[in-house]
């Protein structure tokens, strides 16, 4: 995976560690996580560790991770888009209907990917066109969205795919040498790819000034508009994407394809170490979050554990994996501060 | 630059919007009412009032928060915890009071506001995500407390049940408490040393906490109050729909809150709100939801409508605050030269 926890080391705390494994500390709390569920998981049940289950069940998280992508990006701006589900549900519809209307997959899909964009848009037209604050015109769009994508389906169920589009969550990449889930192939590949776009261009770094320090990042010359327009449309574009994938995976599309998506995939972003005040994160720290949530959800999918429930341990861990690395940092800062007077 | 005149342009604001907002609630039950006469039909209205009501409560302890620069997302999971638990003890214990069982689901409330309290105002959690996590956890919660079986009619007693329907002069007790709410909420944010404090947290956190507020305290009381009132709303919504169900009680209910709160004009950084702007926004909120389903258009054209209504007022708000803060900085560069 990229190499993108450069952007990290001026925020770190100045301490008197060394610098190597500083890098990793953001990391270690979903790195944590992720080796206990393994082990409670493979302890609790001979059949975690089963690929084939794996592969099966790869492609809902690979959905979430698609838009953790985005709003990783979204979030190291200093904003937030609580509407990426509702978007996903308004490209999945309009793919639906599209096919249904005659048009041939291949380019219903391509339009399921330019309505995500073009609803990223929408939304970057009211925050940063308008300057309207992000949380609460996400919230709008939000519903706005959904409330599209039920007048577009109403109560109808899109049914009508080809056999070869359905499945990508069924096709291995090597076929039956080893089982790499296709899905999976794909989300390293955008993972990639947006890891090379934070570290390495100069819309990445302009994405963290942007988080730092907003009005410092305007006066030294970086178009901070632009920044966080091009956030808010790749995150739409990702939307639409995880709209095919999950389509793909379905084989049918619902008005409330999707529903409560947002709040999984903002939990694996800032359980990845991405400050929610912006400035700070990086795309790898979400791909270890996403395995880590992936493993807790399977393990207790396996001891039989009900979905509230392991919704609610998820947010267990998300307040656990904030509030013990801020404790770690501020009984750092008294220390260091103590050792100066 | 003189606190005096700055106040006043802001109060003119305020006032400004909330008059557009009775206006717009006046014209939509003009409209609902041309358009379909049921909805003024008795039945109809006292329908609205109940439902609104509920949100009020809710609406109320939301704006509170967020004027402290804070939001809580969790309050239709607190709703659900507080009703269930509620509903249990009553049909465990059928001749508990009924007083005694608003308590009750007051006092888990309040419990769960207390969790985010200590999350937000102590370990420092950033309330959005912090919340974010009990809106995951209070559900579950709901759901292990219940062992997934629901509250049903026959197991809410009738004492409680007419909470909803019945009252003193034939006003429901159920809108009796949403108004003593709001009263408490109006006197405690304009009359009171520690309402005014609470603005000035949320204007501008350090400087309250150099100035010696008590920034901790005040934030985590928030939270409890805000947790006490979806405890009261779960108690009222066990009264008016006499069932709880684990999976669905209050189940998104933070979004109708919330919106409620930004409609009536509560800056979403704090700092600002009036209770009298949330009263109207709820009303807002809960009457174009009634109204839409009486007039007959499908069900799913009200969430894009609710998601429409909300970004016209922060649209129309930023509007008129731009064009205020112009001429406020206009009169302050006058009186410099």
């Amino acid at each position: 995976m990229s190499n993108d926890a450069k952007p990290h080391e001026p925020q770190t705390v100045p301490a008197s560690n060394s610098r190597r494994s500083a890098v990793l500390v953001p990391y270690l709390p979903s790195i944590a996580i992720f080796v206990v569920a393994v082990i409670y998981g493979t302890v609790s049940s001979p059949y975690f560790l089963n690929f084939s289950a794996i592969l099966v069940n790869s492609g809902r998280y690979v959905e979430i991770g698609m838009l953790a992508l985005g709003l990783t990006l979204v979030i190291i701006n200093g904003d937030i888009d609580l509407s990426v589900a509702s978007n996903l549900a308004v490209s999945a519809a309009t793919m639906g209907l599209l096919l249904e209307g005659g048009v041939p997959i291949q380019l219903a899909a391509l339009a399921a990917l330019a309505v995500g964009m073009g609803l990223g848009a929408i939304n970057a037209v009211f925050i940063v066109g308008m300057g309207l604050p992000s949380l609460v015109v996400t919230l709008a769009t939000l519903a706005l969205y959904r409330g599209l994508a039920q007048i577009i389906l109403g109560d109808h169920a899109v049914t009508a795919y080809p056999e070869e589009f359905i499945g990508v969550d069924q096709v291995s990449l090597l076929g039956d040498i080893a089982i790499v889930p296709m899905p999976l192939v794909m989300l390293i590949g955008f993972a990639l790819l947006f890891g090379f776009l934070l570290s390495r261009t100069n819309f990445g770094i302009s994405c963290y000034l942007t988080g730092s320090n907003q009005q410092a990042a305007k006066f030294s010359g970086i178009r901070i508009d632009r920044t966080r327009a091009t956030a808010f449309m790749l995150t739409g574009l990702m939307a639409g994407a995880a709209a095919v994938m999950m389509t793909s995976r379905l084989g049918s599309t619902l008005s409330n394809v999707g529903l409560g998506l947002e709040l999984l995939a903002i939990t694996v972003v800032v359980l990845g170490g991405t400050s929610i005040f912006g400035g700070r994160g990086t795309v790898l720290g979400t791909i270890i979050a996403l395995f880590a949530v992936m493993a807790v959800r399977e393990s207790l999918v396996i001891s039989n554990v009900n979905g509230q429930v392991q919704d609610a341990l998820v947010g267990v861990i998300l307040i656990v994996a904030i509030v013990v690395p801020q404790t770690v940092t501020r009984f750092r800062e008294r220390v260091s501060t103590k050792r100066l007077r | 630059m003189n606190p005096l005149t700055v106040t006043s342009t802001w109060r003119s604001l305020g006032r400004l919007r909330e008059a557009g907002i009775a206006g717009v609630v006046v014209l939509l039950i003009v409209i609902f009412g041309s358009l379909n006469p049921l909805f003024l039909d008795r039945d109809n209205l006292s329908s609205i009032v109940v439902s609104v009501g509920i949100l009020m409560i809710l609406a109320i302890g939301q704006m509170l928060v967020i004027i402290t620069r804070n939001i809580d997302l969790s309050v239709g999971s607190v709703l659900g915890l507080s009703a269930m638990v509620m509903g249990m003890v009553g049909r465990e214990l059928p001749e508990m009071p009924t007083y005694l069982l608003i308590l009750i689901a007051m006092l888990v409330g309040a419990l769960a506001g207390a969790v985010n309290g200590i999350l937000v105002a102590v370990a420092r959690v950033p309330s959005i995500i912090a919340t974010l996590g009990t809106l995951a956890i209070f559900r579950g919660l709901t759901f292990l407390v219940s062992n997934n079986v629901q509250v049903d009619p026959e197991d809410v007693a009738d004492e409680m049940q007419d909470l909803a329907s019945s009252g003193p002069l034939g006003i429901p007790w159920l809108v009796i408490f949403a108004a003593i709410v709001v009263v408490l909420a109006w006197w405690f944010t304009t009359r009171t040393m520690s309402g005014k404090r609470l603005y000035a947290i949320g204007s501008n956190p350090e400087a309250a906490e150099m100035r010696g507020l008590n920034v901790l305290g005040m934030t985590f009381g928030v939270f409890v109050l805000m947790g006490a009132l979806a405890g009261l709303g779960g108690a009222m919504y066990v009264a008016r729909f006499a069932t709880v169900n684990p999976a669905d009680a209050g189940l998104g209910f933070e979004l109708a809150v919330i919106s409620a709160v930004v409609i009536g004009g509560t800056n979403i950084f704090g700092g600002s709100g009036t209770v009298i702007g949330t009263v109207l926004g709820t009303m807002l909120v809960g009457i174009l939801s009634n109204g839409l389903t009486v007039v007959g258009v499908s069900g799913f054209w009200q969430r894009f409508a609710s998601g429409a209504i909300i970004l016209i007022a922060i649209i129309a708000d930023s509007f008129v605050r731009k064009r205020i803060e112009r001429r406020q900085s206009n009169q302050t560069m006058a009186r410099v030269r």
